[in-house]
């Protein structure tokens, strides 16, 4: 098949990107592409798409293709442009400028009224083009009527046709949308949005700690999101087991847990079998096949709400609390400490002891999930102490390995050799 | 559907081509500015052959059109939808729109759908009056290309009164806070938007007074070690800078990041965050800051095996 910078099939170029983007050093061999040849069509789209933003690098490995860009220095999400990429048939393409051309005057006309006027006033132009099927209108009116481009009211036993009412006028909207496309989960539409204008401003907004990758898993979270809101069961097709192979897992949708210092974006779900809450990430699914709706919906948002105060991040452990506490040394004209503590202690609890000692201290469900916060403490850890012992020792073993790495640096390289503990 | 050629850069272009076709006025060259600027850098391949080889039934080799009215297409359900979602978003309030016209449509979703688990707890206020009135003027100045006098209070609590050249607004999510970047070059300023005690519009500045910001660039090596995850976690709590990773022997790999000099401190606590995992080898100042926490805990612990 010719190659296309256009695609059907978002899913195929979407595990592409995210390589491109977040690794960047993997090589046309390693991308397990069922061909050479598909590997070289991916990287070519998202070159065209991307543009200046890709980068590359000839090493050992052969040529790495990648997106190297600080987040902060781009106004607008590069990869909002991969959304504008999907391929179409010449009647969608034709059918969509004339339909719109012929109901801009406000009249309303029927299916064969529309035939018609393509035939006589569109199609004419061209010679020996062939002409448009009454189907294929009809299939492409439904399309419209479904996403709201036209509307249908039935008048005897035929429907009549025309463009909707608009009642929103984009003119007051064009800062929020440029901000809100970049800020909002589902920004890609907004971006949609900022095409229809005429007059571009320039950018005004920059954004820090952005995470562009996010975009990519936009289609999955629309469809989780509706699926929360209908309150029904989802079928999710997961990628990432060990044989490649994809499996599918069905759970119940709850809320969508967003890191904006790591990331990741995770589906909480409750399992109807396991009878517990599970965070799945929302780059590992594939697919959502939306299924049954849950009548007992509200039940299970609220075993969640119960957790929640006990969640630290992404994980319930085994719903068995746990006690953590951290005591700190802050000298006078380090108060900022404090006020880190307090800006980011979530569901912990911050007190004076008096002196320069403050504690912190959190009752959670998974204390091996604060191990990362607690290490950016260190310089000040008086003490820490958890009801989860192997958490403590983690902690210190930690801290060992970092002041041998360190201590060894001048000497020769000192690298983490660690056990295969996921923290 | 989210993934469909209605919006896409091919029927954008194609929509801008038919445009100025309609005004007399387009030439074959023309299109090759169009093409660019609404769609990617080899659409020029594909979209003029089909284009006005007739294939699309929108256009002619003459560059005549059958179409009669500028090419206008309505809000999707999905776009209305997306409008009305924000404003339940007590952000929306900043920009003073008018949400009359979004009576009847259901958001795509709601704010308690979302938890932002790791986001600041001290965010702007968003509701407060006075931070509102601040943020509208700021937003004037920068749509209108005008000076602007601010008072604030720096992080030492001292109050400032300048007049700047107001040059981005920047949002950081993870801080729920607003920043106005002035231009000025080296004395360019970030003044937090809650820190403005009061601010009035002035003058439009002329072009030649927009110095941007001069930013000072530092970069990090560091080695990876791929255990607990970590390449996975690291690649993408990084994936916000700008960084290069090359693949050494085993499970080790070499990263090299590049950010503002200012945010030092910052990169350095992400750094610690993965503890030994990462293992700093370059600048020497960096790792001697590392050292130096690293120093600080020891003493503090020598101090409470004494005492």
């Amino acid at each position: 098949m010719a190659y296309s910078e256009l695609v059907k099939d978002y899913g195929r170029i979407r595990g592409y990107m995210r390589q491109f983007i977040a690794y960047g050093f993997r090589s046309r061999s390693e991308f397990g592409a069922k061909s050479a040849r598909s590997y070289d069509n991916e990287k070519r789209r998202v070159e065209s798409w991307l543009g200046e933003s890709m980068s590359f690098r000839r090493d050992k490995d052969g040529k790495a293709v990648f997106l190297s860009v600080d987040s902060r220095r781009i106004p607008r999400n590069p990869l909002h442009k991969s959304w504008k990429a999907a391929s179409f048939t010449r009647n969608d393409i034709a059918l969509h400028f004339i339909l719109l051309d012929i109901l801009a005057d406000g009249q309303p006309r029927t299916l064969a009224g529309l035939l018609e006027s393509i035939d006589k006033e569109y199609l004419a132009a061209f010679e020996n083009a062939e002409p448009i099927d009454i189907s294929t209108l009809r299939k492409k009116l439904k399309e419209y009527v479904d996403i709201g481009l036209v509307a249908a009211v039935k008048q005897g036993k035929q429907y009549q046709y025309s463009l909707p009412i608009d009642a929103v006028h984009l003119a007051g909207w064009q800062n929020a949308i440029a901000f809100f496309s970049e800020e909002n989960p589902l920004g890609v539409v907004g971006s949609f949005l900022l095409d229809k204008y005429e007059t571009q401003r320039s950018d005004m907004f920059t954004f820090k700690h952005r995470y562009l990758l996010f975009a990519l898993d936009t289609g999955v979270l629309l469809d989780l999101l509706t699926a929360i809101h209908a309150q029904r069961q989802v079928e999710l097709e997961m990628a990432g087991s060990r044989n490649g192979d994809a499996r599918r897992v069905a759970t119940i949708p709850l809320r969508i847990f967003s890191s904006t210092q790591g990331g990741r974006q995770y589906l909480s779900a409750f399992n109807p079998l396991r009878k517990e809450i599970a965070f799945i990430r929302l780059d590992s699914i594939i697919q959502v096949k939306t299924l049954e709706h849950v009548p007992d919906y509200e039940a299970c948002q609220k075993r969640l709400e119960e957790a929640l105060p006990h969640i630290w991040g992404v994980s319930a452990g085994r719903y068995k609390l746990q006690h953590i506490e951290m005591l700190l040394s802050v000298d006078p004209k380090d108060r900022h400490i404090v006020g880190r503590l307090e800006r980011e202690k979530r569901c912990g609890t911050v007190e004076s002891l008096g002196g320069n000692r403050w504690r912190f201290s959190a009752e959670v469900y998974d204390a091996r999930e604060l191990l990362p916060w607690l290490r950016t403490f260190i310089g000040r850890i008086v003490s820490l102490s958890c009801s989860d012992k192997a958490v403590e020792n983690q902690f210190w073993a930690d801290f060992a390995a970092l002041e041998a790495m360190y201590e060894e640096a001048m000497h020769g390289e000192a690298m983490y050799r660690g056990d295969g503990d996921v923290v | 559907m989210l993934f469909s050629e209605v919006y896409s850069a091919y029927f954008n272009a194609v929509a801008a081509v038919i445009t100025e076709a309609l005004t007399g006025n387009l030439a074959i060259k023309d299109l090759g500015r169009i093409i660019n600027d609404k769609a990617f850098s080899e659409s020029m391949l594909t979209i003029p052959p089909a284009l006005i080889g007739g294939e699309w039934l929108v256009m002619d080799k003459s560059l005549q059109t059958p179409i009669k009215r500028k090419p206008q297409m309505p809000l999707t359900i999905l776009q209305k939808r997306w409008l009305k979602t924000l404003t339940q978003d007590p952000r929306l309030a900043l920009f003073g729109v008018d949400l009359s016209e979004l009576e009847g449509l259901e958001p795509l979703f709601k704010p308690e759908d979302f938890v932002f688990f790791d986001r600041y707890a001290d965010g702007d206020p968003y509701t407060d009056t006075a931070y509102i009135g601040h943020f509208r003027a700021v937003l004037t100045a920068l749509n209108e290309k005008r000076r602007i006098q601010i008072a604030y209070r720096n992080r030492y609590n001292r109050l400032i009164n300048g007049i700047y050249v107001p040059y981005r607004l920047e949002y950081s999510s993870k801080d729920d806070k607003f920043r106005l970047e002035t231009a000025g070059g080296k004395h360019a300023a970030y003044i937090n938007l809650q820190r403005i005690t009061s601010c009035e519009v002035l003058e439009a500045y002329a072009e030649s007074d927009l110095l941007p910001p001069k930013r000072r660039e530092s970069v990090v090596t560091f080695l990876l070690t791929d255990e607990r995850n970590a390449l996975n976690r690291v690649m993408l709590h990084f994936s916000d800078c700008r960084k290069e990773t090359i693949r050494l022997e085993g499970n080790r790999y070499q990263v090299r990041l590049w950010f503002e000099a200012q945010d030092e401190t910052e990169i350095l606590i992400r750094v610690i965050f993965f503890g030994p995992m990462l293992k700093v080898i370059a600048p020497d100042d960096f790792i001697t800051k590392v050292k130096n926490r690293l120093a600080m805990q020891r003493a503090i612990m020598d101090q409470a095996e004494e005492d």
